[in-house]
């Protein structure tokens, strides 16, 4: 047990300290260019923390992720969200996600310089994703 | 001695118990085992396809996994006496509650001796939870077709 002493504030200072390190809080890929409007319209809410928008023709991807203490409400603030860039886009195929697992694979199709003629079989597999229950 | 003066006594002489040191012990501990748990969740999300929502399933199976070869060990209980209730109330407690009892009647065979008291201990668990979860979810439907609520 003095092993578990040592090592438990050590871990715990780790992760303090890796908190610290600074990440691109805004990031657009994709074709159709219009980053200065989907960002302005991401930092109106103010419990976004971090988003990544993968866009190809008509379907979008927004994967964002909510501060902490928000995330009490994320299913909540998911929807609002979705209701707004339906709002702003009505002829486009928005789809937004707060899930962790998609904004990770977002950064990676990003990440990964994904083709144009892949990008859409992407997009729709991630949203057949987040849509899953079981 | 009377009955009184016995208890006056017995009071004296017990140590107290350092309730905040528990706590805290519990409470590092616990946390260290829920950090497991988010970092068993996160290599399920990024190395299969689960989502939030759908990683707790395997996560909680292996945690009951890590628990079970723990408890087969005999490390678990030693967790358990350092740390109390941070051990008992994440799943891992759950699955050493399972495990143990079946390692103690392992002697009798196995239908009736595992298989009879596997849930002897963690069986009120899985009957509280199931008739908690019943209610719960009568009460939001009811809460949800009056209108008070949404999903």
């Amino acid at each position: 047990m003095r092993l578990l002493g040592i090592t438990l504030p050590l871990l715990a200072v780790l992760m303090l300290l890796n908190g610290c390190a600074e990440k691109e809080k805004f990031i657009v890929y994709g074709s159709p260019q219009n980053e200065g409007e989907v960002e302005a319209l991401i930092k109106e809410e103010d419990f976004v923390d971090r988003t990544t928008v993968i866009q190809y023709d008509d379907s979008m991807l927004v994967a964002v992720q909510i501060k902490p203490w928000d995330k009490w409400k994320k299913a909540k603030l998911e929807k609002k969200l979705q209701k707004k860039f339906d709002k702003k886009y009505p002829n486009k195929d928005v789809f937004v996600s707060a899930d962790y697992k998609i904004f990770y694979e977002a950064n990676k199709i990003k990440k990964d310089q994904i083709e144009d003629n892949k990008l859409s079989d992407k997009i729709t597999e991630l949203i057949k994703l987040a849509k899953e229950e079981t | 001695m009377e009955k009184e003066q016995y208890q006056q006594l017995e009071q004296n002489v017990t140590p107290k118990p350092p309730y905040l040191k528990n706590v805290a012990k519990a409470f590092f501990v616990g946390g260290f085992i829920c950090a497991i748990g988010q970092a068993v969740s996160l290599f399920y999300m990024i190395f299969f396809n689960f989502t939030e929502a759908t990683a707790g399933n395997p996560t909680v199976a292996t945690m009951v996994f890590f628990a079970m070869i723990l408890t087969g060990l005999g490390l678990y209980k030693r967790i358990g006496q350092f740390a109390g209730a941070g051990s008992a109330v994440p799943v891992t407690g759950f699955g050493n509650a399972v495990i143990s009892a079946a390692i103690e009647h392992r002697s009798e065979g196995v239908v009736l001796g595992v298989g009879g008291n596997l849930f002897k201990l963690a069986g009120s668990v899985v009957l509280f939870g199931v008739v908690s979860a019943f209610f719960v979810a009568l009460i939001k439907y009811i809460l949800v077709t009056i209108g008070v609520v949404s999903w």
